[in-house]
């Protein structure tokens, strides 16, 4: 699993690649607690993401939890079919605001 | 010619009884020449005994009986009867009608000594004795002389010997050497034997330095084959507080009994120094400075050491110049263990205070080999050595074995193998003992094991993925089995090991007409399925329920099963394909 994590207009942007598994999930945690603790809106791109798994998803319920209790937001971007079908599984594809694409995202919030 | 009487002690020799009395006379002295070697432990008693026996039975006025020092290049007079008492006298074996004798190994009979320029005169000068004729015949065994019997002036008749004497005189000096060669044989044989019985003292002391094999269960097991009745390669393993196994294997350079002795000592200071160190780099630094000052030159010692941690399968090794150790992780990988640093008791104050380095290594359910280069360099019937590779295969074909009744089966193989080195071999695993395997009704698609660590799940998940495809599983399909049985693997990570241990697993996949059925096995205590299935609130999504949750929307079928032999877990999934 690789990440990058950049800003755009006071929002942080966090694109994740390869495995969310359970060897990578906690370093996907700890980018994640730390990109929510930083900025009010945080945009997670799982575009390139080819697995993840449950401890990946608990990992974005965590941050997403977190982020409502400090009264952000935390959105998904560009989600790869792979990972939807974890999300659809897990029925938190209506837990989580989702966005085709990275323009879409900013332009919803603009 | 005139026949010869038989010898009648202390008398004058009496005319002719006939042939038949002399031959019968000659062949009791045969029998009692024979009869006294057996006997006698002293041969120089039985020498003169057999001497004095011949002389009397062919009527001569003196004899000597003479053997060869090979190493001096003389003969030496060991026995002597007659007024000429020569006995310790020594000739150089190119001298004396004797000399010639025993160099061509030809009878000599000579009627007229002063008309043969070989006589040494100087016998006759020293013993006063005139000598007139004399019969030698070379004492032969083998077409090798190794001494010979001469005997001086024929008491009565015309003084000469006949012909016939020569031939008797020739049969009773081979059946001389016949029964002198014998007894040094036994001689040799009781030497030998004495030796063999020291030795084998040696042995059992040795083998009371090896530890006794650990109970059912124990993770370590080793065995110890001699090239000869001692060895020059020991091993040890002692258990100490804390669940710490201390382990060792050491090859002492050459064999024989100096090896044997060096062992001895290297394996008395191991066990000792293991009691109080723990760090195995420190305890062969103290070892090799130890053995370098007081080892006889030329002589080293190859030694691997290390400690196993019972409760986490971690192994802390150091290796002085040791033959690599092989390291078969629960995949059936093997990774070699290469060490560069210098074997013990070469040179002391060379390493720093750290001693050796030390290398770490978590077994998780893999197992960890140490042996003896006589493994590797034992020969298989093609004449080529077994190498790695052929060790390797012997591994593998025992490798579903307990770590016991593996190491005593490879070493077996081995034993039958040619091979001219002490060989020894050490097998540690923290693998559960006994594991039996499991049978499947249907099409084995894959049997894949992997250590249950976060780290290996991407490798069992690459090969499901690809049997899947051999198989022309639809992708999506493929993708979903695979999420399921990644959570199932990591259920028995977190739940079964409980993350403490990383403990074998294994994945068997199995096609059974339109249905895929997925056995997932484990090795840990049984575990209550119910602890797995808790919790899907979303408030508050643990992973190990939410996994659960993808396994049994995934899969038709999830349910643990009793495993073989009661053993671990067995978990059972289901998916159709239709």
């Amino acid at each position: 699993m690789q990440h990058e994590v950049r800003e755009e207009d006071g929002a942080v942007l966090v694109a994740f690649s390869g495995e969310i598994d359970l060897e990578h999930s906690p370093k996907a945690r700890e980018v994640l607690l730390e990109c929510v603790g930083g900025a009010a809106s945080v945009f997670v791109d799982l575009s390139r993401v080819e697995y993840i798994d449950s401890s990946g998803v608990a990992s974005l319920v965590e941050a997403l939890q977190q982020t409502r209790s400090r009264g952000g937001q935390l959105a998904l971007v560009s989600v790869s079919a792979s990972a939807l079908r974890v999300l659809e599984l897990a029925r938190l594809d209506k837990v989580f605001t989702i966005h085709e694409s990275l323009a879409e995202a900013l332009g919803g919030e603009a | 010619m005139t026949a010869k009487p038989p010898f009648k002690p202390e008398s004058v020799p009496v005319p002719a009884k006939g042939q038949a009395d002399e031959l019968s006379g000659a062949l009791g002295l045969l029998a009692e020449m024979t009869r006294r070697f057996a006997d006698s432990v002293e041969f120089t008693a039985a020498l003169a005994a057999a001497l004095d026996s011949i002389v009397s039975q062919l009527g001569a006025q003196a004899g000597s009986l003479w053997l060869v020092d090979e190493e001096a290049s003389e003969i030496v007079c060991e026995a002597s009867v007659g007024p000429m008492r020569i006995t310790g006298l020594r000739l150089p074996l190119e001298k004396g009608i004797v000399g010639r004798c025993v160099r061509d190994n030809k009878c000599q009979s000579v009627l007229d000594v002063g008309q043969d320029a070989a006589f040494a005169k100087s016998v006759d000068q020293d013993s006063g004795m005139v000598t007139r004729s004399l019969l030698c015949a070379p004492m032969s065994v083998a077409d090798r002389s190794i001494g010979a019997i001469e005997l001086i002036n024929r008491l009565g008749g015309d003084g000469c010997f006949s012909a016939r004497d020569l031939n008797i005189l020739e049969v009773l000096a081979s059946s001389a050497s016949l029964a002198l060669t014998n007894a040094r044989m036994a001689t040799a044989a009781a030497e030998h034997r004495r030796v063999q019985r020291e030795l084998e003292l040696a042995a059992e002391i040795q083998r009371a330095l090896l530890p006794e094999p650990g109970g059912s269960g124990f993770p370590i097991h080793a065995v110890n084959v001699p090239a000869r009745t001692v060895s020059g390669d020991f091993f040890d393993f002692l258990e100490l507080p804390g669940g710490r196994i201390a382990f060792c294997l050491g090859d002492v350079s050459g064999k024989g009994m100096n090896a044997a002795m060096l062992m001895a000592k290297t394996a008395s200071l191991y066990r000792c120094l293991s009691k109080t160190m723990e760090s195995p780099g420190q305890l062969l630094g103290l070892l090799n400075d130890e053995l370098a000052d007081t080892a006889s030159r030329g002589m080293f010692v190859t030694m691997a050491a290390g400690v196993y941690y019972s409760d986490t399968g971690r192994v802390v090794l150091a290796n002085a110049g040791h033959e690599p150790p092989l390291y078969r992780d629960v995949q059936g990988t093997y990774h070699s263990l290469e060490a560069l640093e210098p074997p013990l008791g070469i040179a002391s104050g060379i390493l720093p205070p750290e001693g050796y380095p030390e290398t770490e290594l978590l077994l998780a359910g893999g197992s960890l080999f140490i042996f003896s280069d006589g493994l590797t360099e034992a020969l298989t019937g093609t004449g080529e050595q077994l190498g790695s590779g052929g060790l390797k295969s012997l591994f593998e074909e025992f490798g579903d074995e307990s770590i016991r009744a593996g190491v005593e089966g490879v070493m077996e193989r081995i034993g039958n193998l040619e091979h001219r080195d002490d060989l020894t071999l050490l097998g540690i695993t923290d693998r559960p003992p006994g594991r039996i395997a499991l049978e499947f009704s249907g099409e084995l698609l894959l049997k894949y094991r992997f250590a249950a660590v976060a780290k290996d799940l991407r490798g069992m998940r690459r090969a499901l993925r690809k049997a899947l495809e051999r198989i022309g599983c639809e992708s999506l399909l493929a993708a979903d089995i695979v999420s399921a049985v990644d959570e199932a693997s990591q259920n028995v990570i977190r739940h079964a090991y409980q993350q403490e241990s990383a403990g074998p697993v294994e994945l068997a996949v199995e096609r059974q007409g339109e249905i895929l059925v997925f056995w997932l096995r484990d090795f840990a205590s049984p575990v209550d399925p119910a602890v797995i299935d808790a919790g899907r609130d979303f408030a508050n999504v643990r992973p190990g329920g939410l996994g659960t949750r993808f396994m049994k929307e995934l899969m038709d079928e999830v349910a643990f099963v009793e495993p073989p032999g009661g053993q671990g877990n067995l978990l059972k999934m289901v998916k159709r394909l239709s």
